[in-house]
């Protein structure tokens, strides 16, 4: 009898946090509706947006500028750059947490051969799929590489790619990625060289300014303070945007990896767990 | 006749007014799988939100997060327990 | 603004807080583990949207992105009144990709919970307990 209530007590104690955490949050919507941060919508924006805006791709005062005509891009890499570096972490740790606890004990790779046999799906799925899935290779190498110039970026590639994987997945079979090489014994080091490749661009200014100069770790452009070490902006049609274009790419690389490794870790059949806890 | 600041407004709380339906029809329904197709449809819908508040970083990732991952995390993670939830 | 503007801007933000509401009320008195991070997503993407609502710009908008590699500094400065705010974007990009990897973290931990225990009901799981 005491067990029952003591749960619905307990039960009871959820419910008082949850509405009052919902009430907390339209209260805070109802503070912005009668006025709490200017009136919205207004006509004019906040004056360190302004500045943002003004100095991304400002060529006559060289000393503040961000070298990209896109302005959302120049503050996720160089104007806050810092919010990403450990965005970026905490995605790796996330994979890392979900691969720790969906391993086999004593197993490194799993190969699901001669698990399932059948037709498949029916033709016309399999036709369509093989276009699909090299456009939206395609696509998503042009999301990356134009990530300073156009809509897009490093992490917006990596999901898309992703996606590309997903379809070939369920469509085909494992058995098909697995033959074309597309394991978790491959897609790990990609993601090492990705998130190891966005560590040295951000230290290498600091390294540099062990000889002597002064710079910081994340340095973009040279500024007033630090004026000796740069990135190069670009050459003639060719736009880098400093060290933007290398982050943009290795992000790819990273976030593409991880996903894959996820639905490859998730797409294992439960057949092999219950073979594999029994035998213990 | 109408402007085009009224325009973006209908259109932006039609696709929030769409957004809410989804959300309502996820959370009180008992099968799990079509809860996950309604939960795609509503980021469909928002994802049309952000198209009009003139935010296309956020179209991108959010379309392919929404849709495509999150989708297929949760039909794995169905076909692996149970799929109807007994309220 | 005129009063039918006024009308649409205050029923979008009911809108939202009604979200909010279902979505609490799905977290809180769903036993299913699944539905719960489901409505954890629909909270989420609430907020997110909530912040972008707040960098708005009505009238003349465009996208705060420049057309040009060589621009004038008339160009620049129209571009600084009639761009929408970017420093929301660049925050919900972040909560965007920290989201996603809460929720796939917590269906690894869900799978492995129905495996230990069989079952994916909170009313029973908490009965197991001392």
């Amino acid at each position: 009898m005491t067990a029952t209530k003591a749960l619905e007590e307990e039960r009871t104690h959820g419910a008082i946090i949850g509405v009052g955490i919902a009430i907390l949050l339209m209260l805070t919507i109802a503070a912005v509706i009668l006025g709490a941060t200017g009136y919205t919508p207004s006509e004019k924006i906040r004056p360190l947006a302004q500045f943002y805006l003004y100095y991304a791709m400002n060529i006559f005062k060289k000393e503040l500028w961000a070298a990209t005509p896109e302005a959302v891009n120049s503050m996720v890499w160089d104007y806050r750059g810092y919010d990403t570096l450990f965005e970026t972490s905490v995605f790796f740790l996330a994979v890392i947490g979900a691969v720790a606890v969906l391993r086999l004990p004593g197993v490194k790779d799993v190969s699901t051969k001669g698990i399932f046999s059948g037709r498949g799906l029916s033709l016309i799925v399999k036709v369509v799929t093989k276009f699909i899935v090299a456009f939206i290779l395609i696509v998503a190498i042009s999301i990356a590489i134009h990530g300073n110039l156009t809509p897009g970026g490093g992490f917006q590639a990596g999901a898309a790619v992703s996606i590309a994987t997903l379809v070939a997945l369920v469509a085909f079979s494992r058995i098909f990625l697995e033959e074309r090489h597309v394991t978790t014994k491959l897609m790990l080091p990609i993601r090492v060289i990705g998130v190891v490749g966005i560590g040295l661009v951000a230290l290498a200014p600091a390294i540099i300014a062990l000889t002597g100069t002064f710079a910081f770790a994340m340095q973009n452009q040279p500024k007033v303070w630090a004026p000796n070490f740069g990135f190069p902006p670009g050459f003639g049609d060719f736009w880098f945007s400093g060290n933007q274009f290398y982050y943009n790419f290795l992000e790819f690389l990273a976030v593409g990896a991880g996903f894959t490794v996820i639905y490859l870790m998730y797409s294992i059949p439960e057949l092999i767990y219950k073979e594999v806890l029994k035998k213990k | 006749m109408i402007e085009l600041p009224l325009v973006t407004e209908l259109l932006l709380a039609f696709s929030l007014t769409l957004a809410l339906i989804f959300a309502y029809l996820t959370v009180m329904e008992r099968d799990l799988i079509r809860a996950v197709v309604f939960s795609a449809g509503q980021s469909i819908a928002f994802a049309y939100a952000y198209y009009l508040l003139f935010a296309p970083d956020i179209v991108l990732a959010y379309i392919a997060v929404g849709v495509g991952i999150y989708s297929m995390i949760l039909i794995f993670a169905i076909s692996k327990t149970e799929r109807y939830e007994k309220v | 603004m005129t009063t039918l503007s006024q009308v649409l801007w205050i029923y979008m933000y009911l809108t939202l807080i009604g979200l909010i509401a279902v979505a609490v009320y799905g977290i809180v008195r769903r036993p299913n583990l699944i539905k719960k991070i489901i409505a954890l997503s629909i909270l989420g993407d609430t907020a997110n949207t909530f912040i972008i609502f707040i960098g708005f710009r009505r009238g003349l908008a465009t996208v705060p992105i420049l057309p040009t590699l060589n621009p004038t500094l008339e160009q620049l400065i129209a571009f600084k009144n009639t761009a929408v705010d970017p420093l929301p974007q660049c925050l919900v990009l972040t909560a965007i990709v920290i989201n996603m990897s809460v929720t796939a973290f917590l269906t690894a931990l869900a799978i492995q919970l129905y495996r230990l225990y069989g079952t994916l009901d909170v009313r029973e799981t908490a009965k197991l307990k001392g």
